[in-house]
């Protein structure tokens, strides 16, 4: 038991595997014999969940004074914390938002283009009755909080949809992104000499490759789906973390603690997993905060541009649709726009916060 | 006669140096050329030179913690330049080291208890009660709380973190412990307690130390044995109280007339050193130290001097001594 537990680095890695492909297996199961009870998607998300419990959260507790240390370094910053409470406001809005307001894609045409509380606009409505146009003055109404769009879609609800669609993809593409870039920098900076050469080319081709246009090849051969998206934004965003591991690796191995690790007669696999990883992670941590909001950006824009999922309501789809409708109804494009500028200014806000508290330069 | 516990014989450390796209090897930078002494068993052998003589190299090399090039290390009679992962494993156990910048010695997203356990966990001490208990006498040994193992590096100060390196390198109860200018980034009073826990630890375990630094006043403090090291050789080797009155190389006797001594009686006699350290990329024909040496003579340019005894126990490296 001893001898397994050490082939996986310990216990955690080894609880971890092992709830993870439990995780495999009930997804095979359920798609191949009890047929679908819950969606594919339901099973990433636990995986995701487990990733977030074991290397996230586990961690944080039980090194709870570094964690401590951490975070009054961090509170320094204000709008650190404020972004920071912001972005805890945003994931409990998308994990249960959902559920508590109104379908965000149920069409009320008659409750169209409804101002948000507070605010009235002038409508017209053809009248069957005289066959004319009336130019109403129609005050918003607490029914709809924010208003509605042009089909007299709930704008709140479409929010809360988008935040979560949102949230999904920053999240999960830098996940995959980091994922791959630690690989690519540790295993690069540890082999050295050609591999080491092999994998930083390969990684400047990656880096001079059209992201863009990957991913309008890809909607173009597998049609729009977020999970494309996601896929491809992890897939191709992970060059930076790659190569800023890489060279954090290369300079924590001149240090002498792992010098002084070697003299105690540690492994390499066990410098690598004691020691330079948990220092790498730092830096890259601090990449992820700060790449999450360009990943938000990226998916809204290619909403906006027609290239998103058109089955899931996200923030640049509303947008796209309210610019159509800029004059007669503002809020439609503006609310998610504010939405969109708060989100990234608040991972922004809050990324400045972690890399002033995890600079190893300022440790003193 | 004392048990060698450290034999060191003709050692060599060259870094590549390579250049062009298919890094091709254009020269050597020779760290360690050709360096060769012993330590015995409890014994402290000082190592001092100038910062970029190769010290730090040698004590790493000396250690397998880098590859020597050429050249054999004895660790009680057995050359370990040959041994494979296994058997270092087994060196580890023996021989330790200590490093000279506290702040980069110790891991700073780990505390304490798990930077000192490391060393019981590798060596097979897997019980995390007794590594604790381990851990926490082993801090008491060096003067500091059990309660300091949950702590990290960045709450602790330089003195404090030198301590808990000591620690560290204790743990595996080791025989040999290389100290690479393990005061040297300390203030003066904190030196002065970490050189005098080093002794005790010394009188206590039957430790031998390679000390090695660039203040000869430190290393007068600690060592039974002196070696003075110039551009990756040893120009002269003694014991302590040899070299202090009777320094033979000139860049000994230069080296001695810069230390400082709260002596008012003795006369200061100033040997000023001309010129920068040569490059070990390509060192000085003849004696390394010619360039730079106030009685260079003819010879010294073109014939390496050859490190012979001159005294008992004192050898010397230089043309002056020449058939004597």
């Amino acid at each position: 038991m001893r001898r397994i537990t050490e082939v996986f680095g310990g216990r955690r890695n080894l609880l971890f595997s092992g709830l993870l492909l439990a995780l495999l297996f009930i997804l095979l199961l359920d798609l191949f014999f009890v047929h679908h009870i819950f969606s594919p998607f339901v099973y990433f998300y636990l995986c995701f969940a487990l990733v977030i419990v074991f290397y996230g959260i586990y961690p944080l507790y039980v090194s709870r004074r570094l964690t401590r240390y951490y975070w009054d370094r961090t509170k320094r910053h204000h709008l650190a914390v404020i972004g920071l409470v912001f972005i805890i406001f945003l994931v409990a809005v998308a994990i249960f938002g959902p559920f508590l307001t109104q379908d965000p894609t149920k069409v009320d045409f008659p409750n169209k283009n409804l101002p948000p509380v507070g605010f009235s606009a002038e409508q017209s409505t053809y009248d069957r009755t005289t066959g004319q146009f009336i130019t109403r003055e129609t005050p918003g109404t607490w029914l709809h909080p924010l208003g509605t769009d042009d089909k007299g879609r709930d704008m709140l609800a479409m929010l809360v949809s988008g935040t979560r669609i949102s949230l999904q993809v920053g999240l999960m593409a830098t996940l995959i992104a980091i994922f791959i870039g630690l690989i690519m920098g540790v295993v690069s900076a540890y082999l050295g000499g050609w591999a080491d050469n092999a994998l930083m080319r390969f990684t400047d081709i990656m880096m001079t490759f059209p992201f863009f246009l990957l991913l309008v090849f890809i909607v173009f051969i597998f049609g729009p789906s977020l999970w494309f998206i996601i896929l491809a934004i992890g897939l191709t965003g992970w060059t930076g973390t790659a190569r800023l591991v890489r060279s954090e690796s290369l300079s924590l191995r001149t240090r002498d603690f792992i010098m002084a690790s070697k003299s105690l007669g540690a492994s390499d696999r066990r410098i690598v997993f004691h020691h330079l990883i948990p220092n790498v992670l730092s830096s890259v941590i601090v990449i992820a905060t700060l790449s999450i909001p360009g990943v938000i950006l990226a998916e809204a824009a290619l909403s906006f541009i027609g290239l998103g999922d058109p089955t899931v309501t996200s923030w640049g789809l509303v947008l796209q649709a309210g610019q159509r409708s800029l004059e007669t109804a503002w809020w439609i494009a503006v609310e998610p726009g504010i939405m969109l500028f708060l989100t990234v200014l608040a991972f922004n806000f809050l990324g400045d916060g972690v890399r002033d508290a995890f600079d190893p330069r300022s440790q003193v | 006669m004392e048990r060698k516990l450290l034999e060191v014989d003709n050692l060599k450390k060259h870094y590549p140096v390579t250049a062009g796209l298919f890094a091709r090897h254009v020269a050597d930078v020779k760290a360690v050329d050709g360096v060769s002494f012993f330590i015995t068993e409890g014994e402290t052998l000082g190592l001092v030179g100038e910062s970029g003589c190769g010290k730090s190299s040698l004590g790493r090399t000396l250690l397998r913690l880098e590859e020597p090039t050429s050249g054999q290390v004895f660790y009680k009679g057995r050359d370990i330049t040959a041994w494979n992962k296994k058997q270092l494993k087994e060196l580890r156990r023996e021989a330790q080291m200590i490093f000279q910048d506290p702040q980069s010695s110790l891991d700073p997203k780990a505390t304490i208890g798990d930077s000192i356990g490391e060393a019981l966990l590798i060596h097979g001490v897997t019980s995390e009660k007794e590594r604790l208990a381990r851990v926490e006498a082993l801090l008491q040994r060096v003067g500091l709380e059990p309660g300091h193992a949950t702590r990290y590096p960045h709450e602790l100060s330089g003195g404090q973190k030198q301590r808990i390196g000591i620690a560290r390198a204790l743990a595996v109860n080791p025989k040999l412990i290389v100290a690479d200018e393990p005061v040297s980034a300390l203030d003066v009073s904190v030196q002065a307690q970490i050189l005098n826990l080093m002794l005790d630890l010394q009188g206590e375990l039957s430790l031998a130390y390679l000390f090695i630094a660039h203040d000869l006043a430190v290393i007068g403090q600690v060592s039974s044995r002196i070696a003075v090291m110039y551009l990756g050789q040893i120009v002269e080797l003694a014991d302590r109280d040899g070299l202090f009155q009777r320094p033979l190389h000139p860049y000994t006797q230069a080296l001695l007339s810069a230390v400082f001594l709260p002596d008012p009686h003795r006369k200061r006699q100033h040997i000023p050193l001309a010129g920068e350290v040569p490059s070990p990329i390509a060192p000085p024909s003849g004696c390394r130290f010619h360039t730079r040496c106030p009685r260079v003579m003819k010879v010294c340019r073109q014939e390496t001097p050859i490190f012979q005894p001159i005294d008992k126990d004192h050898l010397v490296a230089c043309h002056l001594y020449d058939g004597k």
